[in-house]
C-alpha cells in the first residue's frame, strides 16, 4: 500500500519535473480554480 | 527531496508577503510595491542566505501562476472592442524601440553588434527573458548577456518609481496608463506591479498589453537567428521557434477568460480568485525585490545603459501620445 503511494508520488514528481515554468503555472492556477469552483474555497484577502 | 529545498525560501516570500500586505494598510502605499521594496531591502542590506534561494527562486511560477488567474477577471467584450487598437500599438511601439536601440547601437555608439540586438530585444519585448532568449539562437558571450540583462534590471528599477509618479502627475486614466506601461515598460513583473499599484483596471490593461507584446518574442527570435545564420554566426532558425519561445502561460490565461466569460464563475469565487491572484503576485514581487541587487545595477556600462534610455525615452512618449490620441 505504501509502496503504491510511493510510486504514484515518484509518478506525479516526476511528470511535474518534465513541465516547463509555463505549464507549471497553468497547472497551478487550474488547481486553485478547482478548488474554489469545485470544492467552493473561499480565500481571503 | 527538492521540495524540502524550496521551504524555506518559500516560507520567506509568504513571510514577506503577510508583512508587505500589512505595511501596505499602515503606510498608505500599494502592497505591490511595497513587497517590492521588502525583497530590495533584505537582498540589499542582508545577503539572502543560500537555503533561501531555491524557493525565493520560485517567485517567477507565482507570477506567471497569477496572470493565469487573472484571465477569470478579464472583460472579454471590453477586450474585443478595443484589444485591435492597443495590438497595433504594441506591434508599433515593440517595432520602433528594437529599431532605435539597434541604430543608435551599431551606428550612432559602436557597440557590439550581438550586445546591441540583445539590448534591442530587451528593451522592445519582455526584458530579461528576450534577452536570454535572444542570446541563445545568435550565440552572445555570457559576458554581453550580463551586461544586457543588467541593463534591462537597471531600467526596471528606474520605470518602478517613475511611471507612478508620470501616471499620478499627467492624471492618466486605467486604461491609459496601464496600456502605456505594457507597450514601453522592460520585464512582466514591474508593469503588473506598477498597473495594480495605480488601479485594478489599470493592471489588467498593463498585463494583457504586456503579454501580447511576450507573444511577439517568437517572431523576434526567429527574424534574429535568420540574421546570424545569414552570416553564418547563428543557429538555423525553424519555425517551432515561434512555438519554443511562445509563452505558454497565457494559454491558460485565454482559457480561464473564455471560461469566465461563459459564466461558469459565481460573483463569489470570482472574488475568491481575484484574492488567489493577488496573494500570487505579493509573493513574486518580494521575490521579485530580492533580484534588485544596486551592486549588479552599478556595473552597468553607461554607454548600453545610455542607448537603452534613449529608446525608452522615445517609447515612452510615443506610446504615451499614440495612446492619448486613441482613448
Amino acid at each position: 500500500m505504501s509502496t503504491d503511494r510511493s510510486s504514484q508520488t515518484g509518478v506525479v514528481s516526476s511528470w511535474w519535473s518534465t513541465l516547463d515554468r509555463d505549464w507549471k503555472s497553468v497547472v497551478i492556477g487550474a488547481m486553485i480554480v478547482g478548488l474554489v469552483s469545485v470544492l467552493d474555497l473561499q480565500i481571503p484577502w | 527531496m527538492r521540495i524540502r529545498r524550496l521551504l524555506p525560501g518559500l516560507a520567506a516570500l509568504c513571510l514577506g508577503a503577510v508583512l508587505a500586505r500589512s505595511l501596505a494598510s499602515s503606510v498608505g502605499v500599494n502592497h505591490l510595491l511595497v513587497a517590492i521594496a521588502l525583497g530590495a531591502i533584505v537582498a540589499n542590506v542582508a545577503d539572502v542566505p543560500d537555503d533561501l534561494e531555491p524557493g525565493i527562486a520560485t517567485h517567477k511560477l507565482w507570477l506567471s501562476a497569477g496572470i493565469v488567474l487573472m484571465g477569470a477577471s478579464i472583460s472579454v467584450g471590453t477586450v474585443l472592442e478595443v484589444g485591435g487598437r492597443v495590438f497595433l500599438v504594441v506591434i508599433a511601439v515593440a517595432s520602433v524601440t528594437l529599431v532605435v536601440v539597434e541604430l543608435l547601437a551599431r551606428n550612432v555608439f559602436g557597440l557590439a553588434e550581438r550586445l546591441g540586438s540583445l539590448l534591442a530585444a530587451g528593451a522592445s519585448i519582455c526584458g530579461v527573458s528576450a534577452v536570454v532568449a535572444v542570446a541563445g539562437t545568435v550565440r552572445a558571450r555570457e559576458a554581453q548577456v550580463a551586461y544586457a540583462a543588467a541593463t534591462v534590471l537597471l531600467f526596471d528599477a528606474i520605470t518602478i518609481a517613475v511611471y507612478p509618479i508620470v501616471g499620478d502627475l499627467l492624471d492618466l486614466s486605467s486604461t491609459v496608463f496601464g496600456v502605456w506601461a505594457g507597450v514601453s515598460m522592460f520585464s512582466t513583473g514591474p508593469v503588473v506591479a506598477v498597473g495594480f499599484a495605480h488601479s485594478e483596471v489599470a493592471g489588467q490593461w498593463a498585463t494583457m498589453t504586456k503579454l501580447s507584446r511576450n507573444a511577439l518574442i517568437g517572431v523576434v527570435v526567429l527574424a534574429y537567428a535568420s540574421y546570424y545564420a545569414r552570416t553564418g554566426d547563428g543557429d538555423t532558425p525553424s519555425v517551432r521557434t515561434l512555438w519554443a519561445e511562445f509563452p505558454k502561460f497565457v494559454v491558460g490565461f485565454l482559457a480561464l477568460a473564455a471560461l469566465s466569460s461563459l459564466g461558469l464563475f459565481s460573483a463569489a469565487q470570482q472574488t475568491s480568485i481575484e484574492h488567489a491572484y493577488n496573494w500570487l503576485f505579493l509573493l513574486a514581487f518580494v521575490g521579485l525585490g530580492t533580484e534588485i541587487q544596486l551592486g549588479d545595477l552599478r556595473q552597468t556600462g553607461l554607454v548600453p545603459a545610455f542607448v537603452v534610455l534613449l529608446s525608452l525615452l522615445v517609447a515612452s512618449t510615443l506610446s504615451l501620445l499614440l495612446l492619448l490620441v486613441l482613448f
